[in-house]
């Protein structure tokens, strides 16, 4: 076998993990903190990808300044979503998350389908057909670019969490809400911080990968159920196992998709999802403490 | 009152509601004076909507121009359409509705091969033409007809015959003997395979590769390093719409460095890519091109043009056509009783835009042109019709 095609499955792999990484920690965050399940995130990264293009399309902004425009915007959305709805189910009953979350995924997707068409959209920036390679090795300048955008954003969520008080508080909360009360924090005022993070790592994804894939209002679902996959195997909540289960998930999808039939690759986040959840429900990384 | 007349009254009753509901289902077929209905589950929503929303332009068109030539039989056409999203399960709920109420006189495609194959049952039972304007899967025909279903009518040439058509003359050229081919997982896909390996092996050749993908799959990027790997002189790519576009853009990106066949959808290359001059060389069979060049194919796409801002592609045109010949059938069959009107379907022939008769064979299958399309310079060309 030529070495330059193992070299490139694991250079694909790589970075398809951490586009995944990037969708998957924001999901693991508000799971941590809050113990809700947000069905709806994978609209969130649509509708960060659907405003890229907008952004970059209509308005002739820039890819990077379309990059901070959209994970700024989602943030404050972040901030509504837990306002308008998620606050008032603080202590609830997860089912009632479920179904909240469930409802919202299908009024953004379906309203997205009414307002923008399921029509595919291409968003061109100046380096859409520019490459890198050694060889024949080769990948797109833009997939670098996503590549880069999720170990930068890896970094920030990790020093917030472990070098900010505001960081601290999350862990706290994550930890025993109640305790957390008790010597002073404000649950709700770190619960919408923790929403707002993980929103913007959402649309963040969504900006990054506009260039990258067509963009269409379905486009989050089939994200999303895979996010959900890597969240399990790495440790529900925990954001470090969530990262490394995206990237090994993403490797091994590569090298499973480039010597087997590519329904197993597909099929291989499910099947370990339901083996970790048979021999280790915990996950992986999983310890107890969260987030 | 006794419990023996309770019962009474109640099979009394039963008995009246089951006759007046029958009386009122069946009325607008009985009736003459009313509207003529057809029946139509096409995809208005989901992942291939837009081909949907070409399917409905296509048929309301034809049925536009039959009405303002004062209708079929003394009485105006209508059509309605149900959304099915490409999904069997849906399209079987909307057509076993459509077919229940028994005010359509015949069924207007489905879209998807899936879900035709899905309806053809319901049809055949419940005694209705089905006619098939857009699903190209080759086992609709097989089943139709001789085959067993004598309902089901296919306008559309199959995949197998578009293959066989397009293979013919990539052997003439020499290009037949290394393709590998990556196409969607369902019926549409699956078809795109069985018809190229049917049409290779009648030449002694196989394809070098076969792989399947999910719908809605974002990432190509191993599977295109697999088909690289292997160095074949040709990709037969079946994928639509997001599908089709994630994939072309990565395999430019990928560097192939090979041209495409199949049924590639050569009018959605982006642009940058079909100008860069990386796909010349590819070859696409399709059964129609808003280039082709007839008068009346030329009168349809500035019609079409001027009505929707848009030109029409394949799907606007097929349905556009299906739906004349069903019109046909319905004024030749001189009732729309729905057993006449198949008969009259079985007899059909009705010119084509494309210059060819629609006539169907022992399978129920109307044998159109099929146009071969080029890349060359950057530009898409129609190197010509074959019969299919």
């Amino acid at each position: 076998m030529d070495p330059s095609v193992l070299v490139q499955l694991l250079l694909n792999g790589i970075v398809i993990g951490v586009i995944y990484a990037l969708v998957a920690m924001g999901l693991s965050l508000i799971f941590g903190v809050l113990e809700i399940v947000n069905f709806a995130h994978g609209e969130f990264y649509m509708l960060g990808a659907m405003l890229a293009y907008f952004l970059s399309t209509g308005w002739k902004i820039g890819y990077w300044p379309t990059i901070a425009m959209v994970t700024a915007v989602a943030v404050c959305l972040g901030f509504v979503l837990y306002e308008a709805l998620l606050g008032s189910l603080q202590g609830e009953g997860f089912e009632r998350s479920i179904l909240l979350t469930l409802g919202l995924s299908m009024v953004l997707q379906n309203g997205a389908v009414y307002l923008f068409t399921t029509t595919p959209r291409m968003m061109l920036v100046g380096s859409t057909y520019s490459h890198v390679g050694v060889g024949d090795v080769r990948i797109s300048v833009l997939r670098l670019f996503a590549l880069a955008l999720g170990i930068v954003a890896f970094a920030a969520l990790y020093l917030i969490l472990y070098r900010t008080r505001a960081g601290k508080a999350m862990r706290g909360v994550a930890q025993n809400r109640d305790a957390a009360l008790m010597v002073g924090i404000d649950p709700r005022g770190v619960s919408r911080l923790a929403v707002a993070i993980g929103v913007g790592l959402s649309g963040l994804a969504g900006a990054a990968l506009a260039p990258v894939y067509a963009v269409h209002p379905l486009m989050g679902a089939g994200f999303v159920f895979k996010a959900f996959a890597i969240i399990i195997i790495g440790g529900l909540g925990n954001i470090s196992g969530a990262a490394i289960a995206a990237v090994a998930l993403g490797v091994i999808e590569s090298l499973v998709g480039g010597f087997l039939p590519l329904v197993l690759a597909d099929a291989l986040a499910f099947v370990s999802m339901i083996a970790i959840l048979l021999l280790r429900p915990q996950g992986l990384f999983g310890r107890g403490v969260r987030v | 009152m006794t419990g023996r007349g309770t019962l009474y009254l109640t099979l009394t009753a039963a008995t009246m509601a089951i006759l007046a509901y029958g009386g009122l289902a069946t009325a607008p077929q009985a009736q003459d004076k009313g509207p003529i209905i057809i029946g139509s589950s096409i995809p208005l929503t989901g992942g291939v909507s837009q081909f949907g929303q070409h399917s409905r332009w296509g048929a309301e068109m034809a049925l536009a121009e039959a009405n303002a030539a004062g209708g079929v039989l003394g009485r105006k056409l209508e059509i309605d359409f149900q959304d099915n999203r490409c999904n069997p399960a849906e399209a079987v709920k909307s057509v076993t509705l459509m077919l229940a109420s028994k005010k359509y006189v015949a069924i207007h495609d489905g879209l998807c091969s899936s879900v035709v194959l899905a309806i053809m049952p319901l049809v055949e039972r419940a005694g209705v033409p089905l006619v098939v304007a857009n699903a190209s899967a080759t086992s609709i025909a097989e089943k139709s007809g001789v085959g067993g279903n004598k309902w089901t009518f296919k306008v559309n040439p199959t995949d197998a015959s578009m293959l066989s058509a397009l293979v013919g003359w990539l052997e003439k050229e020499g290009k037949a003997s290394n393709i590998a081919y990556l196409g969607e997982d369902s019926d549409f896909g699956r078809a795109g395979s069985s018809g190229f390996e049917a049409a290779l092996a009648k030449r002694n050749m196989k394809l070098v590769m076969v792989d399947y993908f999910q719908k809605g799959t974002a990432d190509f990027t191993a599977v295109l390093t697999k088909i690289k790997a292997r160095k074949p002189a040709q990709l037969a790519l079946y994928a639509v719409d997001a599908d089709f576009q994630n994939a072309i853009r990565q395999w430019y990106t990928m560097g192939g460095g090979v041209p495409l066949t199949g049924r590639v959808l050569v009018d959605q290359v982006p642009k940058e890519i079909l100008e860069s001059g990386f796909l010349d060389g590819t070859t696409s069979v399709q059964p129609y091109d808003p280039s082709v060049d007839t008068p009346a194919n030329r009168a349809f796409v500035e019609k079409f043009r001027k009505t929707h801002d848009v030109p029409p592609i394949l799907i606007s045109f097929e349905s556009y056509e299906a739906t004349k010949v069903l019109i046909d059938a319905i004024r030749r069959a001189g009732s729309a009783d729905p057993g006449a009107i198949r008969d009259a379907l079985a007899t059909t022939k009705l010119p084509s835009m494309l210059g060819t008769t629609i006539e169907f064979d022992a399978n129920n299958l109307a044998h159109n042109y099929a146009v071969i399309l080029t890349i060359k310079g950057g530009k898409v060309v129609v190197l010509g019709l074959s019969k299919t």
